[in-house]
């Protein structure tokens, strides 16, 4: 019994003491996340991308990378989803993990980018009553470009918003054309900085601008 | 050594088997026991845990072991945790989550109020309604007739809300009393508000129980919030068929300064559209703003709005005696008005606001053989703090002063009035449950000219029925100092009304359904006669107020129906008996109808309002004001082109009033013989208004 209780102790030294172990467990979790993310395909399965992410940030408390994704796979879910009120339950998660990971990492072209994605979005469900979010979005897109001015991804997410602007409100694919065009520019010269880095919006970003030739 | 060597090695060995998964598995439901989608269930302090599938399932195997949390997170749910031993057996969880505070699920106070604002939860109309509803011509007043509890005004300038008159309805902007929201207008015609409907981010119209932060209205409280920091530096200008203005809005890093001109003349539309009224001089208006919003802290606000504005008019008007005798009417009008507030957060849980606010409105002109003169000032000062509690309530309480001074003069005859009315209110917003809020205030004014306090007590309650819907009941006591017309003859009491109203609303973000009913009692109304000046008049008005907005049916479309069912009658002013007042149609109707054609850049919107007849006075009829005009009809159109010009943002707007040309008649004016009368109609039977508005520096709409 008294060799059982030594065992089980050692054990759990063991499991819970090494640092390297727990780094390989994010590493893993994350590039499993990531694996979700490319495979997601319903709003479903995005929210669940999210809900994986999000388990991984509850234990990570001061990395803003889980809660990150976390807040982008809940900005997809929303873009997939149908119902208007899911769409706004689902962005507005997604804007309430952005602001907690701007208390992690303040300065963050990536976190930027995201929340002006996520406002733009949010304006799209009710434009009428809504378009004030447009300024909000744009300020949040220009704060990205500023902190990274070589990161594509604010100049493909404004590339994107104003292809689904109609023209007389500014938008159109002329205006989206040089955005996205600055975008693809970006995208084939930029190196992530880390090895989970965000690196969406490539593909997309040269689809819609095949659209705009 | 060698056996403890060997002990570790068993231990490593045996690490598969100690550290066995534990399964946990389960079902997650809401209190009702519906099945719960997408719950993020997590073994706190680990990456282990699962999301729950659509029939609220879940299942999932983790390493940890030991006494550990596992929670529960889903949107629009509170988070709840249970603690579990893992040591390999499998365990089984079934838990109910209770519903979490959703902002949109909260219950909110509806009684009386219609919120318009372009973020708000709640709100029926956002500003880009107020300047789009057709008919309205981007007037703040206008596009309010359109919510139910207001009738059409068109011969008198002001909105009259639920039988009450138009002195009983107040302007406040930023909670502060705006004295003269109208431009100045000719006997029989309404004007126009002063304040643009772009100035503000938010409105709240309130049709009665409304807030004890406001006082000195019978009937009706119109608060305009205005908006914060402009994002840009831009240049606005626009060029209509009645005039031009300018803003130009300079951007700082923390601050912005706006200022702008304006000059309008309505003689050119006046000489191509017919004119009922015989006009010696168009309407003409010019005036500047200033704005100034300073970002004091990263919470607190400065704001300075200042106008200053000009208008001249003049008409001959003929009356029923001698109806071949024209007489001359003219007013020139001198406007200043000075806006500034400052709000800050003490803390988390406190909140300052405080206004300083001064207008002064001069008159002057000639009716008939008569000169006139008349001086309004007004200058007053206010501090409210507000204190957070709980998870939704507020604790607000303040003060305020006004000093009134009203000055007349008639040829060579002078008189005025003064007086400082202060007020003290309190307020709470008290959430029982998410489901369950009381609105509970009192406010007590004290008038030096008046002499006396009076105390006001207000309270309402909402309850949420369902998911979307919920009953609000209001009851309030409310103030005001009679007419100054009234006052500067000689000091009266306070005029008084009672509110009881309730209200249910079913609300989503594409439809809202709502119907209010009501009964206000009217006490100590100002009665004058050429014998005596009392408060000896009293009223009641009843009714139902219906709503229906609705922007899912028809796709790309956007319309609302409003319907107003009014019985009033009162006893006040000069009239002999309780009757019922000129101002209060039996029944109102508006459908508002909008619809944004993406091919054609354009949005086009519809207003159709009817209103059954209004009484006058005909002295041929023993029965006071018992004769009723013929319904009112009217039809209003307006288009929106957007586009560029310059490749500059620019709108096209064209409205339309009145184009089946209903021959409208709002009431008649009898010689004092009774044997001849004059109709009092619109001062044009059809109305066109074209405009340009452009903006410079902005390549979106957002201006």
């Amino acid at each position: 019994m008294k060799t059982l209780t030594k065992m089980l102790l050692v054990a759990n030294l063991l499991t819970s003491t090494s640092v390297f172990a727990q780094s390989e467990t994010y590493q893993s979790a994350m590039k499993k996340g990531l694996e979700l993310l490319s495979i997601a395909k319903t709003s479903e399965s995005f929210v669940g991308t999210a809900n994986h992410f999000e388990r991984i940030a509850m234990a990570e408390s001061q990395n803003w990378m889980p809660l990150y994704y976390s807040a982008y796979a809940n900005l997809v879910a929303g873009l997939v989803s149908e119902d208007p009120n899911q769409k706004d339950q689902y962005f507005d998660k997604a804007l309430s993990q952005i602001e907690r990971a701007t208390v992690m990492s303040p300065d963050n072209s990536e976190i930027y980018t995201v929340k002006g994605y996520a406002q733009f979005m949010k304006m799209s469900v009710d434009p009428q009553s809504r378009f004030a979010l447009i300024g909000d979005s744009n300020a949040s897109l220009g704060k990205a470009k500023q902190l990274d001015p070589q990161n594509p991804r604010p100049y493909f997410v404004q590339g994107q918003n104003t292809f689904y602007t109609p023209e007389a409100f500014g938008g159109g694919k002329s205006a989206a054309k040089k955005l996205l065009e600055e975008a693809v520019k970006k995208y084939d010269t930029y190196k992530a900085i880390a090895d989970l880095a965000p690196s969406w919006g490539n593909e997309r970003a040269k689809m819609l601008l095949a659209q705009c030739q | 050594m060698m056996k403890t060597l060997l002990l570790l090695l068993i231990a490593i060995s045996l690490t598969g088997i100690t550290q066995a998964q534990t399964r946990i598995t389960g079902t997650v439901s809401t209190e009702k026991g519906l099945p719960l989608a997408n719950v993020n269930i997590m073994i706190k302090n680990s990456y282990d845990g699962t999301s729950s599938d659509s029939t609220g399932h879940f299942s999932f195997n983790s390493e940890a072991s030991g006494v550990q949390v596992v929670l529960f997170s889903s949107i629009n749910y509170s988070t709840d945790s249970v603690k579990i031993e893992m040591n390999g057996t499998v365990v089984e969880l079934h838990l109910k989550l209770k519903e979490g505070y959703n902002e949109l699920d909260v219950v909110t106070i509806t009684a009386g109020v219609f919120e318009a604002g372009d973020s708000r939860k709640g709100a029926v109309l956002t500003s880009l309604d107020i300047a789009t509803t057709a008919g309205g011509t981007a007037d703040i007043f206008a596009a309010l007739q359109t919510l139910p509890g207001t009738q059409t005004s068109f011969s008198e300038s002001g909105l009259f809300v639920r039988g009450g008159s138009a002195s009983e309805a107040k302007t406040f902007f930023d909670g502060m009393l705006v004295k003269t929201p109208f431009n100045t207008s000719l006997p029989d015609q309404a004007s126009r508000g002063r304040f643009s409907p772009f100035l503000f981010k938010g409105t709240s119209f309130s049709a009665g129980g409304y807030s004890a932060q406001y006082g000195q209205a019978l009937s009706s409280a119109l608060m305009l919030e205005s908006k914060d920091i402009p994002e840009k530096t831009t240049t606005a200008l626009s060029v209509l068929s009645v005039g031009a203005s300018a803003d130009q809005t300079s951007r700082f890093k923390n601050s912005a300064l706006t200022v702008g001109g304006f000059y309008y003349n309505l003689k050119p539309a006046f000489s191509i559209i017919k004119q009922h009224t015989d006009w010696d001089k168009a309407p003409e208006q010019y005036g500047g703003t200033l704005q100034y919003k300073l970002k004091t802290s990263k919470t607190g606000m400065f704001k300075w709005y200042s106008e200053t504005s000009h208008s001249l008019i003049a008409a001959f008007k003929t009356n029923p005696d001698e109806p071949q005798v024209k007489s001359y009417l003219k007013n020139n009008n001198k406007n200043t008005y000075l806006n500034t507030s400052y709000q800050e957060f003490l803390g988390s849980k406190w909140k300052l606001q405080g206004g300083l606010s001064y207008s002064n409105n001069h008159d002057e002109g000639q009716t008939g053989d008569d000169i006139y003169g008349r001086t309004d000032r007004l200058l007053q000062g206010r501090v409210t703090l507000n204190n957070y509690f709980g998870s939704s309530s507020t604790l607000k309480f303040g003060t305020e002063t006004f000093m009134f001074k009203r000055q007349e003069n008639l040829n060579d005859l002078h008189r005025g009035y003064s007086d400082q009315l202060s007020a003290g209110y309190m307020e709470t917003d008290l959430f029982v449950t998410r489901k369950l809020v009381f609105r509970l205030g009192l406010r007590t004014e004290y008038s030096t000219y008046i002499n006396k306090f009076n105390l006001a007590p207000r309270s309402s309650l909402s309850y949420k029925t369902g998911k979307s819907s919920q009953v609000s009941l209001a009851y309030g006591r409310f103030y005001q100092n009679p007419e100054d017309s009234q006052l500067i003859i000689q000091p009266l009491d306070y005029e008084l009304a009672d509110h009881y109203i309730a209200n249910f609303q079913n609300s989503t973000n594409q439809q809202t359904f709502r119907a209010e009913i009501y009964y206000k009692a009217y006490n100590q109304l100002a009665k004058n006669t050429p014998a005596y000046l009392d408060n000896s008049g009293h009223g009641y008005a009843k009714g139902l107020d219906i709503f229906w907005r609705d922007k899912k049916t028809f796709k790309g479309s956007d319309y609302w129906i409003s319907y107003s069912y009014l019985d009033t009658k009162r006893d006040f002013k000069d009239y002999p008996t309780l009757s019922v007042p000129p101002f209060a149609a039996k029944h109102t109707l508006n459908v508002v109808y909008k619809k944004f054609f993406d091919k054609l850049d354009s949005q086009v919107g519809a207003t159709y309002t009817f209103a059954s007849g209004r009484t006058y006075v005909n002295p041929n009829n023993p029965v006071y004001l018992a004769d009723e005009t013929k319904t009112y009809n009217n039809l209003s159109m307006n288009v929106s082109y957007l586009t560029h010009i310059f490749k500059k943002f620019t709108v096209i707007y064209v409205s339309a009033n009145n184009i089946p040309g209903f021959k409208n008649i709002y009431g008649y004016h009898y010689s004092a013989s009774g044997q001849y009368r004059q109709a009092v109609k619109p001062a044009a039977a059809r109305d066109i208004f074209v405009g340009l508005l452009m903006t410079i520096g902005d390549d979106t709409f957002v201006r």
